[in-house]
């Protein structure tokens, strides 16, 4: 740019010829403005400096608290405890860890990992996987989709995996139902849901990132709807069905629901979005899957929660223990809504009412509203999807489990991720405030040899092991009862503070826990995943009950996540503390309560592994004995595989 | 008279240019490092791609994650050479671990984030940074006998310090 030296005195004669009789006036005037813009010029180099080379301090600045993981590892540089803030954030709980920190790499051999692939959770025989997609059931077969990498075990290349079941258990692969084919589906196939019409034809929305990389609904449906395998889709050729209203980023509109009828005969979605930070979901009816109206209000909105993915509404009763189909409405039925926070990779629900005429919902508690309140699962699950199942009159709950080891184990093995074994949902009668979650019943099938143990007495602070063969695939239900008289005699604390995520895990001892199980743990304990309870009486005399999963010596591996999950569980009086566990490999599902806490894990053993995998009960409290019955069983294999001879 | 004209219009336009193209590209780099714990590092990182001035925040992290992988790829063929001419086992034994963490970083973790940015789903972008940053801890983590002291110490720290400015920048999208 050129820069006229506005300080060189300008010369009187410009050679206009207008302004010769005003030569003399003129001088100072020019004179003032060249100064000026001279001073002026200078003072934007000036600032221009020193904005550049200003002192700038590092905020530890978040967008919320649940957000930027960056700063955690620095404030904990030579600690590789768990973070303050709960689990790490990260699609796969990767934990982010201090530079500088003394623990080697862990040399992963074939045996450690190939011991690691499940045996009767849903995965596909290699790469990549996310979100379920579009379960459904239709003549006699259960189907499930998922987000699938074809080509490598990270995210990426994005299209939709297929696989049929009997029931829910017995998976069939079959060939990849929907790929990056169209312009508004290049850049990926993304999560949707399936509805299924009056005639019992069914419809699939789902979100497609075009090639400007906007995010879009489009329309599927079957290629043959007399093909029980619906191997063959076709999209409506006149996608995208919707694309990100006004107000709406283009890049915060997806994973539309399965559609419910409202009361004036319209079928009607919903789309979780943001505005700002504020998470909300935007309503849409349709006749037809193919033209839309938005409402004009949301379904919901709760502020700070950021955006809200894979948003799924259902209702639940009241009263019945069925689950509900998804347009059932009326007497003696709450209505969920629930969420995928992109901000903490959690799965968040809230259970409330909802307004079918002006489509709103509000929440029965709004202290624990979507995002703010109860999850689903207190350890790896994400980006869950219910579907009702007409074939069982029940609601069934599919969640993504990702992996929490390094990326370069995933890539040594060829695959990352598994699906929950499916759970029935039902509203918890007896909170009120909670939802249940079960293993399916079919998940029964699987078990083998049975062993039970009656009465065992586990003393405060010892171990006791329990003779069980194979320990790397089972199905355990537990019972612990405490003495009450050691309840009322523990003195209340004025700290109210504990959280398992915080913890010192099951070493750290209490006067009423922990005690419960370790799992995946060899002779020496060497390695140990202790699912457990940990009580705290508060100094009102109240006692809290906290259901834990502690993954801190669960492996000598270094690149593995070691946080402690879990959280507050309600015991009713005359409850029994009860655990239910699935250990298979390197996933253990957790229940507690019958369901109403749930705390799924990966855990990645090196010597636990194979025959050297034991079960103990543990009582590691200081003024509690402890006696637990529980039945054990083996179990046996999926069989996971391609569909025969299709 | 024309020359005063002239000279006003210049300025004006030197001033707007100034303040729309200077401040305004400068600012969002100060605001987005600002939001990361290396700040200087983040934005000499910026400054020194001319991709930075006219990049929003999604075009600022994809700047960093190529230089993650050009720090990366230097730093693999700094551990190529070593191993060259190892002698001592443990030490041939260490950057043997590092080539695999070098090469998922190369090969995974910022193909990925970088697709993620592309794509508009900045979680997996996130997510891979993170793991970038453990990838090259664990590397520099596994030279037992000299903690932070490796013969690659400077290469695994630039790595390591720079996914995270990646990971912070990538949650700002999120």
């Amino acid at each position: 740019m050129a820069d006229i030296n506005p300080l060189l005195p300008v010369s009187s004669s410009d050679g206009s010829s207008n302004l010769t009789g005003q030569a003399t006036c003129r001088r100072p005037i020019k004179v003032v403005v060249s100064i000026f813009f001279g001073l002026l010029t200078l003072g934007l180099f000036a600032a221009l400096l020193i904005r550049n080379n200003g002192p700038v301090d590092y905020v530890d600045v978040h967008e919320n608290e649940r957000g930027s993981l960056a700063s955690t590892a620095f404030e904990k540089a030579e600690n590789l405890k768990p973070v303050s803030r709960g689990p790490a954030a990260g699609v796969s709980e990767k934990s982010n860890w201090a530079f500088g920190g003394d623990l080697p790499d862990y040399p992963w051999n074939n045996s450690m990992l190939s011991w690691q692939r499940t045996a009767f959770h849903f995965q596909p025989e290699k790469n990549w996987m996310n979100d379920p997609n579009g379960p459904l059931f239709y003549k006699g077969w259960y189907h499930f989709f998922y987000q699938y990498n074809p080509n490598a075990p990270v995210w990426g290349d994005i299209v939709w995996g297929h696989a049929v079941s009997k029931d829910l258990i017995h998976w069939l692969h079959l060939p990849l139902a929907m790929v990056a084919d169209q312009w508004y589906d290049k850049n990926g196939v993304w999560t949707g849901s399936a509805t299924i019409l009056h005639d019992g034809k069914i419809i699939m929305l789902y979100t497609g990132s075009t090639t400007e990389g906007v995010q879009v609904q489009n329309l599927a449906y079957p290629a043959d709807q007399y093909d029980p395998l619906l191997v063959h889709w076709v999209k409506y050729p006149r996608n995208p069905v919707l694309v990100p209203p006004p107000g709406i980023g283009p890049n915060d509109f997806r994973d539309p629901t399965t559609a419910w009828l409202t009361s004036e005969g319209k079928w009607r979605i919903t789309i979780g979005s943001k505005i700002n930070k504020t998470g909300i979901a935007l309503v849409y009816d349709t006749k037809d899957f193919i033209n839309y109206e938005m409402l004009d209000g949301l379904l919901h909105a709760v502020p700070g929660t950021g955006m809200w993915e894979c948003v799924d509404f259902f209702p639940v009763s009241e009263t019945e223990n069925n689950g509900l189909e998804t347009s059932i409405n009326g007497h003696g039925i709450k209505h969920v809504v629930k969420a995928s926070l992109d901000d903490d990779r959690h799965d968040y629900y809230a259970i409330g009412t909802y307004n079918d005429r002006n489509g709103t919902w509000i929440p029965d508690r709004p202290n624990i509203d979507v995002g703010i309140g109860l999850r689903y699962d207190y350890g790896i699950y994400y980006a869950a999807k219910t579907f009702y199942d007409q074939n069982k009159k029940r609601r069934v709950l599919w969640g993504w489990i990702g992996e929490s080891d390094s990326e370069a184990a995933d890539v040594k093995k060829g695959w990352a991720s598994v699906q929950s074994i499916p759970r029935t949902i039902l509203f918890d009668k007896k909170t009120g405030t909670h939802l249940l979650q079960w293993p399916v019943e079919e998940i029964d099938s699987l078990r083998l040899k049975g062993k039970e143990f009656n009465q065992v007495r586990i003393q405060a602070g010892s171990v006791v092991p329990l003779d069980i063969d194979s320990a790397t695939q089972l199905d355990i239900i537990a019972e612990f009862k405490i003495d009450s008289d050691a309840l009322d005699k523990a003195t209340g604390s004025s700290d109210a503070s504990f959280d398992c995520v915080t913890s010192g895990g099951a070493a750290e001892r209490g006067a009423l826990g922990p005690f419960g199980l370790l799992v995946l743990a060899d002779e020496r304990l060497s390695e140990q995943t202790p699912v457990y309870f940990y009580m705290t009486k508060g100094s009102d005399g109240n006692l809290k009950t906290f259901f834990c999963n502690d993954q801190s010596r669960s492996s000598k591996a270094s690149d593995v996540d070691k946080h402690i999950y879990g959280s507050l569980v309600p015991v009713l009086r005359g409850e029994n503390l009860s655990i239910r566990i699935l250990v298979d490999h390197s996933i253990i599902e957790s229940f507690g309560q019958g369901g109403r806490t749930v705390i799924t894990s990966r855990v990645y053993p090196t010597k636990a592994i194979h025959g050297a995998a034991k079960v103990f009960l543990f009582n590691n409290a200081t003024e509690l004995n402890v006696t637990a019955s529980l039945k054990t069983w083996q179990m046996n294999s999926a069989f996971i595989q391609p569909y025969p001879n299709l | 008279m024309t020359k005063i004209i002239s000279l006003f219009i210049l300025e004006a336009v030197f001033c707007f240019t100034f303040f729309t193209v200077s401040y305004s590209d400068i600012n969002l780099i100060q605001t987005t490092c600002k939001k990361t714990p290396f700040y200087d590092l983040c934005v000499l990182t910026l400054k020194s791609d001319p991709r930075s001035s006219t990049a929003d925040v999604s075009g600022l992290a994809r700047i960093v994650a190529d230089s993650v992988k050009a720090k990366a790829i230097a730093t693999l063929n700094q551990i190529s050479a070593l191993l060259k001419s190892v002698k001592d086992p443990t030490l041939e034994k260490a950057l043997e671990g590092c080539i695999v963490s070098y090469n998922t970083i190369i090969q995974a973790d910022i193909p990925v984030a970088i697709d993620a940015i592309e794509k508009n789903n900045p979680k997996f972008a996130v997510q891979s940074a993170a793991d970038a940053g453990n990838e090259a801890q664990a590397c520099e983590n596994s030279f037992a006998e000299k903690p932070s002291n490796s013969p690659i110490f400077s290469g695994n720290k630039a790595v390591h310090d720079l996914s995270v400015v990646l990971q912070s920048i990538a949650s700002l999208l999120l």
